[in-house]
């Protein structure tokens, strides 16, 4: 059953990535639930299932980027297999652990994703981490923690619970 | 040792894996890179393309249907209107034995999703072969040019822009004719570079850059950007030059694909495109490149390829 939900809500934050997130973009910075969602499914199946899903959710961008083949694939698996590793045993369900946990994730993803897009322009990449991937992962965390407890509230469960 | 790697450390080797595949993928040739991309696209991405059309067609459909009830009233009445015209102006140009000017089609279509990526690089529009849009065809909005349509279904078109490293286009610079190679640079900002061109070339900033027509893919004449910086490159024989798109490609949301004259297509062209130079009576040479450019003397001795069946347009794009 969980396989099945994790399916749709990937399916879903697909569909709202490519169609209505950049209605709600602050100068060049809009929330990557792509990234979220892998900080999501690492936290809650571990490491294994995170690194696959983020190279999974990762290809499939890849296959629609400007960027080299395998890019989002790498940077997504290895902020899957970190997510899951420095998340063991943590209180998930405290918002400001979970915006903190999907804001470094995102800083992560885009260190590697721009290191590498940038050709090892220093400058460019500086430019980039700053105008474009901080603003992102705040408006990422802050996103994500305001979904999440959305949905928490109407469902009556946590979707992040802490480790039994 | 396999059975301590996949029982004791699976993490570790599925993340090995993972990062492997995903480096040799990085370090294969751009033409290796696009046909795994290609065949990736046609196993995984089939079924989230197919999702978001099925989204994109059931969930607006009652509220669009209303719309179009109204919508195809007034159209009926407007379209009575310019039949009648369009009879009279067979008549009159046969009377004025000006010959048929190649006709030219732009289809409209809206943009129902972007690029996963988030450097953009291609859209997905709601027409598709049905409608007469064919992979190859470029596409535009009345500000310049977008891209052209990589992959069509019948109903779904999927198009790379100019931010996309895929997609070079012919360009020329429209005040000194001078050629070269546009396609999409990594920056801060969205920019594209005009390549191969001599250092010798009068290309100056603020200069408009239209497309030359030599790719056979893109119409002659269709504008692309504004010239934002000439520079010499580091062995001093070829011209740096950075192009500013006219299209925010950010914020698109609908276009007009081009397409052959004999498919189907709407008439929302004129809405956007110039005006042909009247021509005198019995002058059929001059109505027919009323809006051609006079050759200058700085002028590329080359050729200009068109797309085979596909008229270049004779009007050009404001």
């Amino acid at each position: 059953m969980k396989w099945i939900r994790d399916g749709v809500v990937l399916l879903v934050a697909l569909v709202l990535q490519s169609t209505v997130l950049h209605r709600i973009e602050i100068a060049g910075a809009r929330p990557d639930l792509l990234v979220a969602y892998v900080v999501y499914i690492a936290w809650m199946r571990g490491p294994v299932v995170g690194t696959i899903v983020g190279f999974g959710v990762g290809l499939i961008q890849d296959l629609d980027a400007s960027v080299p083949l395998g890019l989002n694939a790498l940077a997504k698996s290895l902020v899957g297999f970190l997510v899951a590793k420095a998340g063991f045993r943590v209180h998930r369900a405290n918002a400001g652990v979970r915006f903190a946990f999907f804001f470094i994730a995102m800083l992560v993803h885009d260190v590697i994703y721009y290191a590498v897009a940038t050709d090892g322009d220093l400058a460019t990449f500086a430019k980039q981490m700053v105008l474009t991937a901080v603003p992102s992962a705040l408006y990422t965390g802050i996103v994500v923690v305001i979904l999440l407890g959305i949905v928490e509230a109407f469902s009556r469960k946590l979707l992040l619970a802490d480790e039994v | 040792m396999l059975r301590y790697l996949f029982v004791r450390r699976t993490d570790w080797t599925v993340l090995v894996i993972a990062c492997t595949l995903s480096l040799s993928m990085m370090l294969l040739e751009a033409r290796m890179q696009a046909r795994v991309a290609w065949f990736l696209q046609h196993t995984l991405l089939a079924p989230f393309e197919y999702s978001i059309g099925w989204v994109d067609q059931s969930v607006g459909v009652f509220w669009e249907n209303h719309q179009l009830r109204s919508r195809l009233t007034q159209l009926q009445i407007e379209s009575d209107a310019l039949q009648a015209e369009r009879i009279e102006n067979v008549r009159l140009r046969r009377l004025l034995h000006l010959e048929e000017r190649h006709p030219y089609n732009l289809v409209a279509a809206s943009v129902v999703a972007r690029s996963l990526d988030r450097l953009g690089g291609s859209l997905t529009i709601d027409k598709g072969t049905a409608d007469g849009v064919e992979p190859g065809r470029a596409v535009l909005t009345p500000d310049g040019l977008v891209g052209r349509a990589e992959r069509s279904t019948p109903h779904e078109t999927r198009v790379l822009t100019l931010l996309n490293r895929d997609c070079a286009v012919a360009a020329r610079i429209e005040r000194t004719r001078v050629d070269g190679v546009l396609e999409w640079e990594f920056g801060s900002q969205p920019v594209l570079n005009l390549r191969y061109v001599s250092s010798q070339e009068d290309v100056k900033v603020g200069d408009r850059v239209v497309t030359s027509g030599l790719g056979g893919i893109f119409p002659v004449g269709i504008r692309i950007g504004t010239v934002a910086r000439v520079a010499l490159d580091p062995n001093g024989l070829m011209k740096e030059i950075l192009v500013d798109p006219a299209v925010d490609f950010r914020s698109v949301e609908e276009i007009l694909v081009y397409t052959p004259s004999d498919l189907r297509g709407t008439a929302p062209a004129d809405l956007f495109l110039e005006e042909p130079k009247p021509a005198a009576p019995g002058d059929s040479a001059a109505a027919d490149s009323a809006a051609a450019r006079p050759a200058t003397p700085s002028s590329k001795a080359i050729a200009t390829t068109q797309p085979s069946g596909d008229a270049a347009p004779e009007k050009v794009v404001r």
